[in-house]
């Protein structure tokens, strides 16, 4: 009764041991390398279970498929063809694509230990690209020049060429510009720069408004000038109508223009004597001359 | 001492003769010991079975997980998705699956918005600096190891930062073929910014067109991410830029001139307005005052019509009384308005007389008010 049950639990250890011993697991997104005495006979890279010979003979090591990023920690000055110097960090995204040279070449596949090695190619790179362009394919405002994308591409074509050559079993999926600067030094001839642009602006902008200000009182002022000129013409027009329309009235002092002409002089006799006049009579203007022939001081000049 | 002794000689008397009695005595004793252990044994031996089929259960029972809302799981046998493609993804709920290593659970999180953040074009500056407002001062230049900057099309420094929403349409390839994920979206929108700022003015990026820098970062991101095959898709991209610090005031300048044109211009508009309404006002005076000069004119000029049609049956009957009469009546209105009335009877002598006047008057008295 005992014996079984105890035989049963030994045997399933032993299963499990052995099992452990000669069975590989492959989890989705690793890849697995064999080596057998040392030197690597497989690579197993789809997920599943495999079977190996147990250790001492044949040993399993879980590489990372998966992408890797990776960047460069500082920033690296370079010349652009038009000697500007330029700062500029590049990030990658790569990884195992072939674990059979890639495991021998660094410790056990170890991925800092590759990336480390990446650096360096990475930065020789990046400066033969950035010295074969100008600034402007950098930074430019006109879309036709720029070349961000081209400098991308030139920078990953050059990095995967190298990784080729070395056959590590390295493939950069892509590359791109992480931060573009300018050295400490040169960002201050680029503040003094900009503070003078931000003058220039602020004044042309004050400047140009006084003058559109200016442009729209002086319209202003001839359009107005223009108004009232039209009315005066046209009050000029309506008192040639009335002129024109009064004339025909006059007709009727055709009938007598004696008659006319005395009361007109009458009229305007008394519209000019309405305000402050000072009139002087002699003995013969009506009605003083009703004076005459009565005894005044003047009569005598004796008494004078 | 005495008693040692007694006892080592009736040791030595009856050492061959009673040693089997000791025996038995022992025996007993021994049994008992060992029926207690196994006794003891035993119910350890059952608790410990207890305790191992509980923990079988347990094992058995730990395969069972739970999916919470807005998460998948994907279980790996043998390292292997149970399933293909899009099926391997489980749902919210409970599932179960073989305890390590036969099987692994892997979840997830999949529905909610991921956010990444890029301040590789920003200042050098904590969360907790800018809540309490109090940052590093700003210096005459930047170190690009320190501060972030981004630099426009027309060589110009801005500062400029963005959060990105994604969400994940993909998830085993976001899971299982990139080691970080959200670090390879957040070198993405880094290079989107760099790539939008290249080609904006600095004005552009700052005032005039914040939308389209907006939108351009957002869709060289998506290019981005497609073109890596994240599995990701874009949803929103926040940008702010700034210009740098150090230059704060050149760039307030400009704000304040743009404001004081605006100012200006409103002005001039105004000007514009209240001349032109007055030119308006003042013609519509005059033509008015030309009308109403009209209708006064013909007016009178028919009313003096009328007068003489009425006049002339007396004048003709005599002329010379008539205008005499006329005459007197007028001057007496006249002279009753005239303010010096100056009586000069000729000489005696019959020769004219001789009158000086003085022609400057007195100023008219100002009207009151004035």
């Amino acid at each position: 009764m005992k014996n079984p049950l105890t035989l049963a639990i030994g045997f399933v250890l032993i299963v499990i041991f052995a099992a452990l011993l000669i069975c590989v697991q492959v989890r989705k997104s690793n890849v697995v390398v064999i080596t057998t005495f040392g030197n690597v006979t497989r690579t197993l890279s789809e997920p599943g279970l495999y079977l190996k010979w147990p250790w001492p003979i044949q040993q399993a090591y879980v590489l990372d498929q998966r992408i890797q990023n990776f960047s460069d920690d500082k920033l690296e000055e370079a010349m652009t063809s038009d000697s500007y110097h330029l700062l500029t960090m590049i990030y990658v995204g790569w990884k195992i694509n072939d674990a059979t040279n890639f495991f021998p070449k660094f410790a056990y596949g170890s991925i800092s230990e590759a990336e480390t090695q990446i650096k360096p190619l990475l930065r020789s790179a990046k400066s033969a690209v950035v010295g074969q362009h100008p600034l402007a394919d950098f930074v430019s405002t006109d879309e036709k020049q720029l070349k961000f994308d081209d400098i991308e591409r030139e920078i990953l074509k050059k990095v995967q060429d190298q990784l080729n050559q070395k056959n590590w079993g390295i493939e950069i999926k892509f590359l791109g510009i992480k931060k573009l600067g300018f050295p400490d030094s040169v960002t201050a001839d680029v503040f003094k720069r900009m503070t003078s642009e931000r003058q220039v602006l602020s004044s042309k902008t004050l400047s140009e408004a006084e003058s559109e200000a200016s442009k729209i009182r002086g319209l202003a002022n001839s359009q107005s000038t223009e108004i009232i000129a039209n009315a005066d013409a046209e009050a000029t027009k309506i008192k040639g109508e009335a002129q024109g329309e009064a004339a025909k009235s006059f007709a009727v002092f055709q009938q007598n223009p004696e008659l006319a002409k005395f009361l007109l002089g009458l009229n305007a006799m008394e519209l000019s004597l309405k305000d402050r006049a000072t009139l002087i009579f002699d003995q013969h203007s009506q009605p003083f001359n009703l004076f005459q022939g009565y005894s005044t001081n003047l009569i005598n000049p004796a008494t004078k | 001492m005495s008693d040692e002794h007694d006892h080592s000689h009736h040791d030595h008397d009856h050492g061959h003769e009673h040693p089997a009695p000791v025996a038995p005595e022992l025996a007993p004793l021994e049994d008992a010991g060992s029926e207690a252990l196994s006794q003891a044994l035993k119910s350890s031996f059952g608790i410990v079975k207890i305790a191992m089929v509980v923990l079988v259960v347990l094992f058995i029972f730990s395969g069972v997980f739970q999916v919470g809302e807005g998460q998948r799981a994907v279980i790996l046998r043998f390292g292997k998705p149970v399933g293909v493609g899009n099926e391997a993804l489980l749902g919210a709920g409970l599932h179960f699956a073989c305890p390590y290593p036969i099987e692994e659970v892997v979840k997830i999180h999949y529905a909610q918005l991921q956010t990444v953040k890029s301040t590789v074009g920003w200042y050098n500056v904590t969360p907790e600096q800018e809540v309490s407002g109090v940052e590093y001062p700003a210096g005459p230049s930047l170190n690009p190891a320190v501060d972030g900057y981004a630099i426009t099309g027309d060589g110009d420094i801005i500062h400029t930062r963005a959060t990105l929403t994604y969400r994940i349409v993909d998830p085993l390839r976001y899971e299982f073929e990139f080691t970080n994920a959200p670090v390879t979206v957040q070198n993405a929108l880094d290079n989107a910014l760099l790539y939008t700022a290249a080609r904006f003015t600095v004005d552009d990026a700052l005032t005039r067109e914040i939308t389209r820098f907006q939108d351009t970062v957002k869709k060289r991101v998506t290019e981005l991410v497609q073109k890596e095959n994240l599995g990701v898709v874009i949803e929103n991209c926040q940008v702010e830029s700034r210009p740098p610090r150090y230059l704060k005031a050149a760039f307030d300048e400009v704000l304040t001139a743009l404001s004081t044109r605006d100012k200006v211009h409103n002005e001039a508009l105004s000007y514009e307005n209240k001349v032109l309404s007055e030119a308006a006002a003042e013609a519509a005076n005059r033509t008015n005052t030309a009308q109403a000069e009209r209708v006064r004119l013909v007016e009178s000029v028919k009313a003096e019509a009328q007068r003489f049609n009425d006049l002339l049956p007396s004048y003709q009957k005599n002329p010379a009384l008539f205008a005499n009469v006329f005459l007197v009546e007028s001057l007496g209105r006249v002279l009753t308005n005239v303010e010096d009335k100056i009586y000069l009877p000729e000489r005696a002598d019959g020769k004219t007389r001789e009158l000086r006047l003085q022609l400057s008057r007195e100023p008219r008295k100002p009207p009151p008010g004035q």
